[in-house]
């Protein structure tokens, strides 16, 4: 029984300038439910791609059952027992629910020929076991997330897996079906397999747990069993005595709830049918309004109405006591709206072109002269900007793609800081930015608010909300839950409302 | 060892063009001498000039992950109508603009088609081929219409200004447009910032749909003005010009100038390099008499090595 | 079954179409025109078989039309200069034909070259091969040679069924051609090998979800590099029935084939979008477009009019296609606010 199941030795995995793991042991015994816990870019989901075998990683080697694998193929990983319920769906949404839970593996008979009825049976049997039930030949595309994502958990659990990664596997399940997967999972540790979770919610840890593994920043911080933590404990440890610190400068920064009075955008009743409604909030020129809550609570479809990227079906937005209706971002940029996207590879940058494209990239129209591009001016701007945000290395005819992760962000920030917004919205601003980068895009913020910025950040980093908030809004669900100063409430408190509606 | 081969690659991919030209050259000039002559130099640029048109005036398009195959009959259509006006007596200004207006309008409607619509380019403009074709078909038939006392129509393929065709002159100015429109206007960084991330650039406020639309606008133009080259060249339209392939030879000297067929990473001076690569290749071929079917193969396979060292590089 | 609708749609605007032509065009309903109709677009609708898995992966071969030409002369060349019989030269040019299929998966997989422009690459390489092993130019006087062996001719037969079953005197049935019976074994085939096999679910996940596929530890390579080959079978296949049609090859053979091939596939419901449509659609688009070029061209109407449509009904297929597809995306977002 001493050989753990699966088993990382030294994991490290690098992109480009950024460190997403490194140096990470990681070990699962057989009948062991091991909790993995950390705030977004803690590297957790990096750590769970390297053990599928979906990303190969730049250091380090993966034992199972004391056997060396082959790295980063996910099909060795399959073969040798180990399974993962991703957070995403992985699901090919024009085929079946039958052929989804046995995807690449369907049993065959004869001439390769699919055992239809063998795989109803199998399939059947599997539902039983586990108390779900779905339609079998309905193409997955069609179903609810909340069923899709029980196909998920089923095609893992149809492999009969020695070791099972569960990647946030609650996310969009019911308390009920919550619950129901944890008695699944208790029964498989009964077996025998070993099972790692990672999931926000500190219940389901405390819950279902045995051991935790805490990261933070790319690192394993801490190995404890359950039994011998506390909650307190493990907030410590996942934020790190860094929070102590940054919250006592944070204190010496005063907060500035409310600003400087001024209503900028006022949003009242807004709704989009079936994604959120209802949400009401103030944002007042020199704070900044933190919007925190759960992966798929609709900040970010919420902040794509206030762009212009969505429509909304009902209730009003008033910038500077002006209703608006934004039809698109354009038309939204002219409203005095900024908006700077989560993900900055997907939504924010050009990765090939250089610091200085991007800077002006916003703003294009006000750097032509007769149609033609001021290029003395677009110099000028980029080099000011580069000088501000202090971004490295300082040469603007660098391809942004050879940018840390950090500066790229900077880069980011700096393109809509040149729009000169009234409002500007940040989603998850630091997301897989390294710890000196966070608190210098902190102090850029914070200076932009102290020259009457309005500034309304999305982030699930609760480290980050309670750092750098003047007032916090919770989102649970599509609705707007509660908005406190900042200085009036504990992390506690907006854990359990982030977590106790669901 | 594989790791030090591609930062070899790397390294030496941006001047691979450049470098291959002058290998080429070289090696052509001491096979045949008469490869080096100025007169067979300005010859090659001559018989480039076309396709060189079209492949400036489509980089663009394969910039922002477009592609235009219609560029084919589109040459055709603009001769057959070009010459259908002067017949007809339409004073020349008049006859080439109906001609370049035409290459405008078909670039829009696949436009209208790729970018609002959101349907690929590659099927749309494969489509608009068979469509153009036809058109021109029907309004032409299939024969050969010579163009006759049209001194001044003629002077655009055949003549000369200071012993440099009139053709080379067209070749090179659509070449410096397109090159100062690329490095000096909003238009360059605009087709960029698609080509590298189109939601990125809708979100940074540009109107990305229309911008595509322009960019195969200023593809059938290029086809257009090819075109009118074109049948000037030979004195005579036909609706059967511009044959299939027409449109490989443009995308190939594109693709062999860097540009991606993913999008981003483009720029109309290499296009132009592409252009004279290939111009340089069939030219020494020619002369060296390799038979038509090896410059086939040699082309695909050139298309194949040039695209897999682009794919090293990034 | 949404696919299952959407074929029977399909079905029923064939039919549709047929009746219109059948009333409208004069001699469209005669044995001889139908079997016109089913000779002339068999090839097409095995062409368009072969494009489906290409299309179902999200990719496209356009050069099919080449590697027709190819098989065409390699059958050519392997009957008329080295007088190999006709069963064997078959399978060696339908091999051929897989093999330049497979060569163009091995380009997009292992170089990782986007799939439209591998092929177009080929396009152009397979028809400068052709011509380098044209044995019309390398052996003077073939060009006039007709290929007479019985295997290959054999293959341009026609099958007198109301003859057989005796009803001869009764009505006039149009004689089957042999090449509508091989498009039945190939669909049949592949159509099992598709629905049925792990091949095929496998075909349906890479196009549907690369990343699933990839995580479920499907070979994503192979399937890949199949899937081209198969495309590059149908051609062998396809060229053969045009050889023994022609009785002989041409260089030029197959030239803008990919064309129908992708638009009948397309008009079949394979969508472009990856992982979606069956075999049955591809062949109903096929012979929709037949009937609708062999009606128009009875009707009087141009060839030239004819290109013009083609483009056109293509247009409109991938038009639908996207009208699908965007349907299926706003119900999966509505899906996702259900819970919400």
């Amino acid at each position: 029984m001493d050989t753990p199941l699966i088993r990382g030795i030294g994991l490290g995995r690098t992109y480009g300038a950024l460190t997403a793991l490194a140096d990470a042991d990681f070990a699962v015994m057989p009948g062991e439910v091991r909790g993995l816990i950390g705030s977004n870019g803690a590297g957790k989901s990096t750590l769970i791609k390297i053990l599928t075998g979906a990303v190969a990683p730049t250091s380090g080697s993966v034992e199972v059952k004391g056997e060396t694998v082959r790295l980063g193929d996910p099909s060795e990983m399959i073969r040798r027992g180990v399974a993962c319920i991703y957070q995403h769906s992985n699901l090919a949404p024009a085929m079946s629910v039958m052929d989804n839970i046995f995807l690449g593996r369907q049993p065959t008979g004869r001439f390769g020929r699919i055992d239809r009825r063998r795989q109803r049976a199998d399939a059947q049997a599997l539902m039983a076991r586990h108390g779900i039930t779905l339609d079998l030949d309905a193409a997955v595309g069609t179903l609810p997330t909340v069923k899709q994502k029980e196909v998920e958990i089923l095609k893992a659990l149809a492999l009969d897996a020695r070791v099972l990664l569960m990647d946030e596997p609650t996310g969009w399940l019911s308390a009920a079906d919550v619950v129901r997967l944890h008695t699944t999972i208790r029964g498989l540790k009964a077996d025998g397999v070993a099972i790692v979770y990672i999931s926000h919610m500190l219940d389901e840890i405390f819950t279902v747990c045995d051991t935790m593994t805490i990261m933070r920043d790319g690192r394993v911080i801490a190995e404890a069993k359950v039994a011998e933590m506390t909650r307190p404990r493990v907030i410590e440890l996942m934020v790190g005595e860094k929070l102590a610190r940054d919250s006592a400068a944070a204190a010496r920064v005063p907060r500035r709830p409310g600003g400087t009075g001024e209503v900028r955008l006022q949003v009242r009743d807004l709704t989009r049918t079936n994604v959120f409604r209802d949400v009401s909030f103030d944002l007042h020129a020199g704070e900044i309004l933190c919007i925190t809550g759960l992966i798929g609570s609709k900040r970010t479809e919420l902040m794509h109405v206030l762009f212009g990227a969505d429509r909304a079906d009902s209730g009003t937005i008033e910038v500077d006591g002006r209703p608006v209706a934004f039809g698109s971002p354009r038309e939204a940029m002219a409203g005095g709206i900024g908006f700077v996207p989560e993900d900055r590879h997907r939504d924010g940058l050009m990765l090939g072109l250089s610091m200085t494209e991007n800077l002006v990239m916003a703003t294009l129209s006000r750097f032509c002269r007769a149609l033609l591009l001021d290029h003395r001016a677009i110099a000028a701007r980029s080099t000011r900007s580069i000088a501000e945000l202090a971004i490295q290395p300082p040469d603007g005819t660098k391809a942004v793609r050879l940018l840390s992760g950090g500066n790229q962000q900077k880069v980011l920030v700096g393109k809509w800081l040149n729009l000169g917004p009234r409002v500007l919205i940040l989603d998850e601003p630091t997301v897989g930015v390294d710890v000196g980068a966070k608190a210098e895009i902190y102090a850029i913020l914070r200076a932009e608010r102290d020259k009457g910025a309005a500034i309304l950040v999305v982030s699930s980093d609760l480290e980050e909300v309670m750092t750098l908030a003047d007032r916090i809004a919770v989102m649970v669900a599509g609705r707007l839950v509660a908005i406190h100063d900042a200085e009036a409430v504990t992390m506690a408190r907006v854990v359990d409302e982030i977590g106790g509606a669901a | 060892m594989n790791a030090s081969i591609q930062a070899f690659g790397r390294r030496l991919a941006p001047q691979a063009l450049p470098l291959a030209i002058l290998v080429i050259v070289a090696a052509f000039a001491l096979s045949e001498p008469a490869f080096l002559t100025p007169g067979n130099l300005v010859g090659i640029v001559r018989q480039v000039a076309i396709t060189g048109i079209m492949a400036i005036a489509m980089t663009f398009v394969i910039m922002t992950g477009g592609i235009d195959l219609s560029v084919g009959p589109v040459l055709a259509l603009s001769g057959v109508v070009t010459w259908f006006s002067l017949d007809a007596g339409v004073p020349l200004p008049l006859a080439l603009g109906v001609g370049l207006a035409l290459g405008i309008a078909i670039g829009m409607v696949n436009g209208v088609i790729v970018a609002f619509a959101g349907l690929p380019p590659i099927i749309v403009t494969l489509a608009m081929l068979s469509v153009v074709r036809g058109s021109a078909l029907i309004l032409g038939g299939p024969d050969l219409h010579s163009i006759r006392g049209q001194e001044a129509y003629s002077f655009i393929g055949s003549g000369s200004v200071f012993g440099i065709p009139v053709s080379v002159l067209i070749f090179a100015a659509v070449a410096i447009a397109m090159v100062f429109v690329q490095r000096a206007t909003p238009l360059g960084l605009r087709v960029a910032a698609i080509g590298e991330n189109e939601r990125a650039a809708t979100l940074s406020g540009h109107r990305t749909r229309l911008t595509k639309l322009s960019l195969y606008a200023i593809s059938g133009l290029g086809a257009a003005i090819a075109g009118i080259v074109q049948s000037s060249q030979v004195h005579t339209a036909s609706a059967t010009y511009g044959e299939f392939g027409t449109e490989l030879d443009v995308i190939a000297a594109v693709v062999l100038g860097g540009t991606s067929l993913m999008g981003g990473n483009g720029s109309i001076a290499r296009t132009v390099m592409g252009v004279m690569f290939l111009g340089v290749m069939n030219n020494g071929m020619n002369i060296l008499n390799v038979p038509l079917d090896i410059q086939l193969i040699a082309k695909g396979a050139i298309i194949v090595l040039s695209l897999a060292l682009g794919e090293l590089k990034s | 079954m949404t696919a299952r609708s959407a074929t029977l749609a399909l079905l029923a605007f064939f039919v549709a179409t047929l009746a219109f032509f059948w009333f409208a065009a004069p001699r469209f309903a005669t044995a001889g025109n139908i079997e016109n109709l089913m000779s002339g677009f068999s090839f097409v609708a095995i062409l368009a078989i072969g494009q489906a898995f290409p299309i179902l992966l999200r990719g496209i071969d356009l050069s099919i039309g080449a590697i027709v030409a190819l098989a065409g002369m390699v059958a050519f060349d392997l009957v008329l200069i080295l007088h190999w019989p006709g069963w064997l030269v078959i399978p060696a040019a339908i091999l051929a034909a897989t093999l330049a299929g497979a060569l163009n998966g091995v380009l997009i997989v292992r170089l990782r070259l986007q799939p439209f422009i591998a092929t177009l690459a080929t396009l152009a390489a397979y028809r400068g091969l052709v011509y380098s092993i044209s044995g019309r130019q390398l052996v003077p006087g073939l060009s006039t040679t007709p290929i007479r062996d019985p295997w290959i001719t054999g293959l341009e037969s026609y099958l007198d069924i109301a003859g057989t079953l005796g009803l001869s005197d009764l009505i006039t049935l149009p004689w089957v051609p042999l090449s509508f019976f091989v498009m039945l074994a190939v669909l049949a085939g592949f159509q099992f090998m598709l629905g049925s096999t792990r091949f095929g679910r496998d075909l349906y996940t890479v196009g549907g979800n690369v990343e699933a596929a990839r995580l479920a530890g499907i070979a994503v390579g192979r399937v890949t590099i199949v899937a081209y080959a198969l495309s590059g079978f149908c051609a062998g296949v396809a060229a053969l029935l045009l050889v023994a049609r022609l009785t002989t090859a041409t260089e030029a053979l197959g030239t803008g084939m990919e064309m129908s091939a992708i638009a009948a596939a397309v008009i079949g419901g394979v969508s472009l979008s990856g992982g979606i449509g069956s075999l049955y659609g591809p062949v109903i688009g096929a012979f929709l477009l037949g009937t609708i070029l062999i009606g128009l061209t009875l009707l009087g109407i141009s060839q030239f009019v004819q290109q013009i449509l083609t483009g056109g009904i293509l247009l409109a297929a991938v038009a639908y296609d996207r009208v699908l597809f965007l349907r299926r995306q706003r119900r999966l977002t509505a899906n996702l606010g259900e819970e919400a």
